[in-house]
């Protein structure tokens, strides 16, 4: 009787550890807990992609994520919070989206975080950016909206997501390459832009592919171009602006970073995880379900990525603040 | 409209476990809209991590009920304490603590209650059947048509202003130029920021509304607390609405679900718009107009079968084309998103069984909200019982609490309270913060709208002529503004004497 009551509380203790998740891995020098500070609000790209990815990474690393949601200042409080004020022991990272990251503080000098103020871990998805206009437009090529943009300056327009978006910095990158001048109405966010668009109230729509993807397929928006370096398989018939002459290749990215001096160990576990979630086939294929664009780049090729950008779009911003402030 | 789709989704939505999920989110729904400081948006953002480890289907039914919950549970504290439980209540509390005060707090309740069923049962009837038509008048709106609803709101201001007009127009102007802080849109330059980022984005209107309407209540409270006598109210009457009361509402109620569906179906306006215009509509076709803002049970119908008749509007959008109609359904909409539902036109074909138990969660979640709701207003009575003191305490603890939810900011709690102390101030000097809300509400979305009009009519104003649907409201907006002044009866005059000759 002895025996079969202790046999029974083994099972149960057994049952309990494998189905904790401590029991798994439980070593990432971070701690138990990782706490994601997310600088929009829940619902939004930033938190479709943490749900994707945390839960399998708390499964490689053995820890629990904890999302925190601090939105405000196009993430600029939380990437503040993280930079300036977070515990630097791997135990808080932030999710961070670039170029808003960089061009946040390059647009603004009350904004005081930089980005080598932070230990990139890794990119997880691109969105390239993408030409959209209405079904009934008269541009069927990418083409027909660079000669109208020709023969009448500054009245095409073009909308985009936000002043400091990455949409808004393709415009002026592709006013730059082909010496046009387009007029550039900013909406707030990547939906009231393509919504502009599908209701022709603008010429064009500078978006991302994610935003816009579900409305090119059932026929309400025209792709005219994408932003890619190569055509992309889930449009296939839409052709990149390297292919017509504009060496413009930009998106909207998003990973994951931790505060600058983190402990080495902290840093390396992490981006192993995010290696090992990489070669995942049911990551990649719920990504693609999702129409996330896969886009991993770890560690130090993360950094290299943030640096050019921010001295890409650093540039971009003093070639044109005077005129934006008008 | 596939009926085999249609029919699945009621089959889904019957499920035992999605009934149990819709009464649950109801009755959450109530709870959250009830108190004050806590609002639908809010609640949903905080619920739905918890669904992501449900099927799509039961997190989206559960979502769907505790907006409606939501909605109604807004208008309990606003009767009851002249609190707005959520900013869509704030016109509910014009009339309806007047209402409480004469003792009639039962009519008020059982008459919001019954209003927000009948707007959301019409709201959830037109999301059923005509989704696909009314989401494609949403491409309709464009910036310059945003730009003439929002004049046409701003124009209720003058309306509002009981007593004193100058008085009304100052909270106005006040609040709209609030609403000027934060980044530019066109440009990025932060104004009136002082270099603090946490005004970048602007001044959250849910934390000035917190501010200006609950926090001078509690301060309210409390000095009265004193004196014995009670200001909040006491019940004497039944909950149930006489239908010979219901009957005389219905055209009321009928016109003010019909602005909140078309309200709900335009982006970048929500409950808390469609309950000014709603009531203002009621004021203007009311042939007695002297018992507004004193308690007239009509000003009580109107907001109130307007804000639950958003729900189903702003869904209509959403899942026609995948565009949020409100600022909650953009959370629904993440919500399908997160489960890997990409929002788009195809949400009504090939998801249509997820979209389709969607759809009949609204409805079942209003029906829901008339059993529960009778039950949870009868429970939420015995607030009167407790001494003041306490329930000022209550408040302020919400509004902390509230205040810091919205964005998980320390500072917003702060901005809340110094919107509090300066509606304290103002109801002391007899001016209705009712026009400042709606001076903030409306300020960001004229003055973007505008901007992003100029850019594409190329610094014309003829453009807001171009656009029929603009021209309209904006001749509206004029006669609106026209009737508040003197000219509107000369102009009447002879037209008044022709009649008589007649």
């Amino acid at each position: 009787m002895h025996a079969k009551a202790l046999r029974h509380w083994l099972t149960i203790t057994a049952m309990a550890i494998s189905l904790s998740p401590l029991a798994q891995a439980a070593d990432y020098v971070g701690g138990d807990e990782i706490t994601v500070l997310q600088g929009f609000k829940p619902g939004g790209g930033s938190d479709a992609l943490a749900q994707l990815v945390q839960p399998r990474l708390s499964e490689i690393l053995g820890v629990d994520f904890v999302n925190e949601y601090m939105p405000g200042a196009t993430g600029a409080i939380a990437w503040t919070r993280l930079a300036k004020q977070s515990p630097k022991n791997g135990g808080t990272i932030s999710i961070t989206n670039t170029p808003m990251l960089m061009t946040n503080y390059i647009m603004n000098d009350a904004i005081t975080y930089k980005t080598d103020e932070l230990t990139p871990i890794a990119n997880v998805v691109t969105d390239p950016g993408i030409v959209v206009v209405n079904a009934d437009s008269p541009y069927q090529t990418i083409e027909d909206l660079f000669e109208d943009a020709e023969q009448n300056p500054g009245t095409v327009t073009i909308g985009n997501s936000g002043v400091g978006g990455d949409d808004f910095f393709t415009t002026i990158l592709l006013e730059q390459a082909k010496g046009l001048s387009l007029k550039k109405v900013p909406f707030q966010g990547d939906g009231p832009s393509a919504t502009a668009a599908m209701g022709g109230k603008i010429d064009a729509s500078f978006n991302n592919v994610g935003n816009v993807y579900g409305q090119i397929q059932s026929g309400n928006l025209r792709a005219l171009a994408v932003f890619s370096e190569k055509r992309l398989t889930s449009l296939p018939d839409v052709p990149t602006m390297k292919e017509k002459g504009v060496d413009v290749v930009a998106g909207s990215s998003r990973g994951y970073s931790a505060p600058a001096g983190i402990p080495d160990e902290a840093r390396q576990q992490l981006i192993e995880a995010f290696e090992t979630l990489a070669k995942d086939p049911d990551f990649q294929a719920q990504a693609e379900k999702r129409a996330m664009n896969l886009d991993v780049v770890t560690g130090d090729d993360y950094r290299a990525m943030i640096d050019q950008m921010e001295s890409d779009y650093r540039g971009i911003w003093e070639s044109v603040k005077d005129e934006v402030g008008r | 409209m596939d009926s085999s789709l249609v029919m699945i989704g009621l089959a889904n939505v019957l499920s035992v476990n999605n009934i149990a999920c819709i009464l649950g989110g109801t009755l959450l729904g109530l709870f959250v809209g009830a108190m004050p400081g806590l609002s639908a948006t809010m609640a949903l953002a905080l619920l739905l991590p918890l669904t992501f480890s449900f099927d799509p289907a039961t997190g989206l039914s559960m979502l769907a009920s505790l907006y409606v919950g939501a909605s109604y549970g807004g208008s309990i504290a606003a009767i009851l304490l002249r609190t707005p439980g959520t900013p869509s209540a704030a016109a509910t509390v014009l009339d309806g603590f007047p209402l409480s005060q004469q003792g009639r707090a039962g009519e008020a309740l059982g008459v919001s209650l019954f209003a927000s069923f009948f707007g959301g049962l019409l709201s959830g009837i037109a999301l059923l059947t005509a989704a696909p038509l009314l989401g494609t008048l949403v491409l309709e709106f464009g910036p310059i048509e945003l730009f003439a609803i929002a004049v046409l709101g701003i124009t209720i201001i003058g309306s509002l202003a009981q007593g004193s007009v100058i008085s009304g127009l100052l909270s106005g102007g006040l609040g709209l130029l609030l609403s000027t802080v934060g980044m530019d849109l066109t440009t990025g330059t932060p104004r009136m920021t002082f270099d603090q980022i946490n005004l970048f984005g602007g001044i959250d209107f849910t934390v000035a509304l917190i501010g200006l309407f609950s926090v001078p209540q509690a301060l309210t409270l409390i000095e009265n607390s004193h004196q014995g006598g009670k200001v909040a109210s006491r019940i004497t009457d039944r909950l149930m609405p006489r239908w010979s009361t219901i009957k005389q509402l219905m055209p009321n109620i009928l016109r003010s679900s019909g602005i909140g569906i078309v309200v709900g179906l335009i982006p970048g306006t929500g409950g808390d718009t469609a309950s000014w215009f709603a009531y203002n509509e009621a004021k203007r076709f009311a042939k007695d107009k002297s018992q507004f803002g004193k308690g007239d049970i009509a000003g009580v119908a109107a907001p109130e079968s307007a804000n639950n008749a958003v729900v189903g509007g702003a869904l209509i959008p959403t899942i026609a084309l995948g565009i949020p109609g409100s600022s909650s359904t953009a959370i629904l909409l993440g919500a399908l998103m997160v489960q890997g539902i990409l929002p788009g036109p195809n949400l009504l074909t090939d998801y249509g069984d997820v979209t389709y138990t969607l759809i009949w969660a609204v409805i079942l979640a209003n029906i829901a909200l008339l059993v529960v709701g009778l039950a949870f207003t009868k429970m939420s009575v015995s607030v009167t019982k407790i001494p003041d003191g306490f329930i000022a305490c209550a408040i302020l603890t919400l509004c902390i609490i509230g205040a810091f939810a919205i964005n998980n900011s320390l500072f917003d709690v702060g901005l809340m309270l110094g919107f509090g102390l300066f509606g304290y101030w103002m109801s002391k000097a007899g001016v209705s913060p009712a026009p400042m809300v709606i001076g903030l509400i409306l300020g960001p979305v004229m003055e973007i709208s505008f901007q992003q009009s100029m850019l594409i009519g190329n610094d014309s104003f003829g453009v807001f002529l171009e656009s029929p649907i603009a021209t309209v409201l904006l001749i509206l907006a004029l006669l609106s503004i026209l009737q508040a002044t003197p000219v509107f009866r000369w102009l009447r005059m002879p037209f008044k004497r022709r009649l008589k000759q007649g």
